[in-house]
């Protein structure tokens, strides 16, 4: 790719600039005071904090397997929720830009359907769908697939099912943006060229595809990472997550450097995976 | 536009020496309540906002959120608090004073205090009473049960709490420490009783997941508040609600707290005696199954059967020792994560 | 043969995911329609009571409105300032581009309540706390992450030597943006706004927290009686009615983009 600027480094300046101070206001300082807060701790029984530095709330987290489970569960979830999302979109995606002809706006507003209705409603009607008493298990056990319910509520497939269903627009919307720029005939001239649809896929449509799938990975990653709603009714409060630890702490204990401890945590563990991301990414670089 | 023209139309108003005014003029202020959104902000509007607006000519501003919210928002704008009145749930009240975060109850500035019942504004003004029962299903319980009869094997993990911590998750560890014969201060001995329920089937985000899974009989029975849940019974037939008498309901009380240094403090003590009155306590008792607070308020025999409202039957009533409960707070909710969630 | 089958299988599995995606919202949908006074699915006995009552009840019309306007106003800036950061990033190439990327996600990977309680803290001391400007702002930032990842994806996609082809045949900077650049960017610039504005529409946590009490989202004002007594059936009537009027709305937005493009 062409490394040379378009336009001036003045320019660019001037064009990150008001992102960047708003960002930096809005969202920097509010997180060095999480940093600051993370060591400092809560008398107990109190609603004021202890400013003498400390490294007990670190200690906690990283001696205690339940908080180190809940991250850990979180972070795995999150990825496989964006694996499973990322598989689901492609195909719609492509087929909604390539097949859908005048049905496409509304196919479109079908696959943002969950992002507009937030996560408290849709999920409550997961509930209704997915509880033992609910719409899947009477039609499979009707038809006598099984005899008795499935539990899909209350374990990781039923968040994992919310999760997917809450945040699958995430990764339509730029897919969607991305194949509609794809020139069609690109594939055709590789498949006249004698390549196989998976070499199609592999070689021309995936790389051309990459920056909408970054994007839409990373906003789906985030998004289940921190997702609180969905996990916690699906969950039935069984499924511990990041979110959920950090809102018990944050709103109801109101021990707020706990809570911003275990933020930070999350933080350094998604560095390190983003270290590790790409060093692999360049030892494959060198590789290939 | 309408607003401004309205503020002029007031000013003009009060800007006309003979008219026989107000005792002293508010208009063009604002009392921001913080509450519970729904019934409570209707009736608050109603018996509340309402009288108090037409009296004084301020307007009664609501901020809508959960009681946590609030006391988050107390302590992170403690200099600069932009809330007057907040109501609370019991067990935060006492701390919010420790913390100087609200206004000491007080007779003095808000008259209607002195007919509360003896000892119960503690922290902030005591608003209603309910108590902690048991809400349970037709199905499994034909007769209503008592405390002791959620701890039958056969129901091992057909419980349903709500999200710890709360006032229904302690109420129930206090229970369970009662049925074990000693009571909350022996933490141990409690989770251990407790713990015996088996981990819940579900921990509850909002009344109908519970009420749903308990009509059909999926969950047996659940510690909850009787308030909310005496109204809903109408709606599930399958679901019946008791107050236990061995040990009695856990009492459970929403307070109501006048913001320390808040904007508009005469507003807010206005607001506070008017939420104790006669009328609103009535209004609250007959439309929300929510005990008065007000000793002076008389019910209908009906009435006073689903609420807590006599001495007596507050007498009757389980208290727990929250200063002691609240220390706990960090330690209790590590071990309900992992001896009774996860277990 | 085969590729007709594939393109069967294919056919399926779209309506598969399409219907997977679709059938909280449709058990929403038919509950709405529900006579009782609480969330049932399926309805019992059918009746409109709750859209009537959605239609009527003036403070969910008045927090649908103060939704509406505050997804409005964060999304303009939102979308607005990441655009201009997101072109910078791409076509200026400086050296710190992936660490503002990181930056502009960073605020997806924090707990929203944790977060806010920190802000409001900071507000609090400035003495913004409760008012609109501290509220945009917070809505803002929350949702500026996902329109930068998006805008930052848009415009790498777009070839640069368009812009210089432009450019070399004498058109203005200006003329370059808006004749070659935007109408490329418009499918991105059109996903971030949607996205962005449902972020805000949407959020209960951070609005709880920071907005003032003139400033009940619909939301907040949903999950404010949700633990007390449960979901209200008119907040699922006005969902529905949300619903239907989106897609009515992308439905005719798109025909009619179809028919200005003939021209």
């Amino acid at each position: 790719m062409n490394q040379t600027p378009d336009i001036t480094p003045t320019t660019t300046t001037l064009l990150i600039a008001p992102a960047a101070v708003l960002m930096f206001g809005v969202f920097v300082l509010p997180f060095l005071f999480l940093v600051v807060l993370s060591f400092w701790s809560q008398v107990p029984g109190s609603l004021s904090l202890d400013t003498s530095l400390t490294l007990a709330n670190y200690v906690r987290i990283f001696t205690d397997s339940y908080y180190l489970g809940g991250l850990w569960t979180t972070l795995w979830l999150s990825g496989f929720v964006t694996l499973i999302c990322l598989l689901l979109a492609l195909p719609l995606a492509r087929w909604i830009v390539l097949h859908a002809g005048r049905a496409k706006g509304l196919l479109i507003g079908i696959s943002i359907l969950p992002l507009i209705c937030g996560a408290l409603l849709p999920t409550l009607g997961l509930v209704n769908l997915l509880s033992p008493l609910g719409f899947i298990n009477g039609a499979l056990k009707s038809m006598g697939v099984i005899q008795s319910s499935l539990p899909l509520l209350g374990n990781i497939t039923g968040v994992t099912i919310g999760l997917v269903q809450a945040f699958l627009p995430l990764m339509v919307l730029p897919l969607i943006n991305t194949i509609e720029r794809i020139p069609r005939d690109y594939e055709k001239a590789a498949m006249s060229l004698g390549a196989s649809p998976l070499v199609v896929w592999r070689r021309v449509l995936l790389p051309l595809m990459l920056p909408g799938i970054v994007a839409g990975s990373l906003l789906v990653f985030c998004a289940a990472l921190t997702a609180f709603v969905t996990p916690q009714i699906l969950g039935q409060g069984k499924v511990v997550t990041f979110a959920s630890l950090a809102y018990q702490q944050a709103a109801m204990v109101l021990d707020w450097p706990f809570a911003s401890a275990l933020g930070i945590v999350m933080l350094l563990f998604l560095a390190l995976a983003g270290l590790v991301g790409a060093l692999i990414s360049r030892r494959l670089a060198r590789g290939s | 536009m309408k607003r401004i023209a309205c503020y002029a139309a007031l000013t003009a108003v009060s800007l006309i020496p003979c008219l026989p005014a107000f005792a002293q003029d508010y208009s063009g202020r604002t009392l921001v309540v913080g509450t519970w959104g729904g019934d409570i902000e209707r009736l608050l509007k109603e018996h509340v906002a309402g009288p108090l607006e037409a009296k004084t000519g301020a307007k009664v501003e609501f901020l809508l959120g959960g009681s946590g919210d609030r006391l988050s928002k107390m302590v992170a704008e403690r200099n600069n608090p932009t809330m007057d009145v907040t109501f609370q749930n019991i067990y935060e009240a006492p701390s919010a004073l420790k913390e100087g975060l609200v206004v000491a109850p007080d007779a003095a500035l808000v008259p209607a205090a002195a007919n509360v019942w003896a000892g119960m504004n503690d922290g902030c003004y005591a608003m209603s009473l309910v108590g902690l029962g048991i809400a349970y299903s037709k199905a499994v319980f034909p007769e209503a049960p008592e405390w002791a009869d959620l701890w039958n094997p056969d129901l091992k993990g057909k419980m349903a709490y709500a999200p710890y911590p709360s006032s229904e998750g302690d109420g129930m560890l206090a229970v369970a420490a009662r049925i074990a014969g000693v009571d909350e201060s022996n933490p141990d001995v409690a989770f251990a009783k407790l713990a015996e329920l088996g981990a819940p089937m579900l921990t509850y985000s909002s009344l109908d997941e519970v009420l749903t899974l308990m009509d059909a009989g999926e969950i047996a029975a659940a510690p909850m508040i009787s308030g909310y849940v005496i109204s809903n019974l109408e709606n599930y037939e399958g679901i019946g609600f008791v107050f236990p008498k061995n040990p009695g309901p856990v009492l459970v009380r929403d307070m109501v707290c006048q913001v320390a240094n808040s904007p508009e403090p005469e507003l807010a003590q206005m607001f506070i005696d008017l939420a104790l009155g006669v009328e609103t306590q009535t209004a609250y008792a007959q439309q929300l199954n929510f005990g008065p607070t007000n000793s002076k308020v008389v019910l209908s025999d009906e009435e006073a059967a689903r609420v807590i409202n006599t001495p007596e039957e507050v007498d009757s009533l389980l208290q727990l020792d929250w200063d002691y409960v609240i220390a706990q707070r960090s330690d209790w909710t590590d071990r309900w994560n992992k001896e009774i969630l996860g277990q | 043969m085969t590729s007709r089958f594939s393109k069967g299988l294919m056919l399926a599995g779209v309506i598969a995911i399409l219907l997977f995606l679709l059938a909280p919202i449709l058990v929403l949908i038919f509950s709405a329609f529900d006579g009782g006074n609480v969330f049932r699915f399926p309805p019992r006995s059918y009746s409109l009571r709750w859209f009537e009552e959605a239609l009527t009840h003036t403070e969910y019309r008045s927090s649908l409105w103060v939704s509406t306007v505050l997804g409005i106003i964060s999304t303009a800036i939102a979308v607005g300032l990441s655009s201009l950061a997101a072109f910078g990033l791409v076509r200026g190439k400086p050296s710190y581009r992936l660490g503002l990327e990181v930056l502009l996600l960073a605020p997806l990977t924090l707990p929203l309540v944790v977060w806010a309680i920190a802000l409001l803290s900071i507000y609090a001391q400035l003495g913004i706390n409760g008012t609109l400007p501290g509220l945009i702002l917070a809505h803002v930032t929350i949702t500026m992450p996902f329109a930068a990842r998006i805008m930052i994806a848009t415009f790498d996609e777009i070839d640069p030597r368009l812009e210089a082809a432009a450019k070399s045949l004498g058109a203005s900077p200006w003329h370059v943006v808006r004749r070659i650049t935007l109408p490329l960017a418009m499918p991105g610039l059109m996903s971030s706004t949607a996205i962005a504005f449902l972020v805000s529409f949407n959020d209960v946590v951070v609005t709880t927290l920071i907005a003032g009490a003139g400033w009940i989202t619909f939301p907040v004002r949903t999950f404010s009686r949700l633990r007390t007594e449960g979901i209200d059936p008119t907040t699922i009537a006005i969902a529905a009615m949300i619903v239907a009027f989106t897609i009515v709305v992308i439905v005719l937005g798109q025909r009619l983009f179809q028919l200005s493009r003939r021209f």
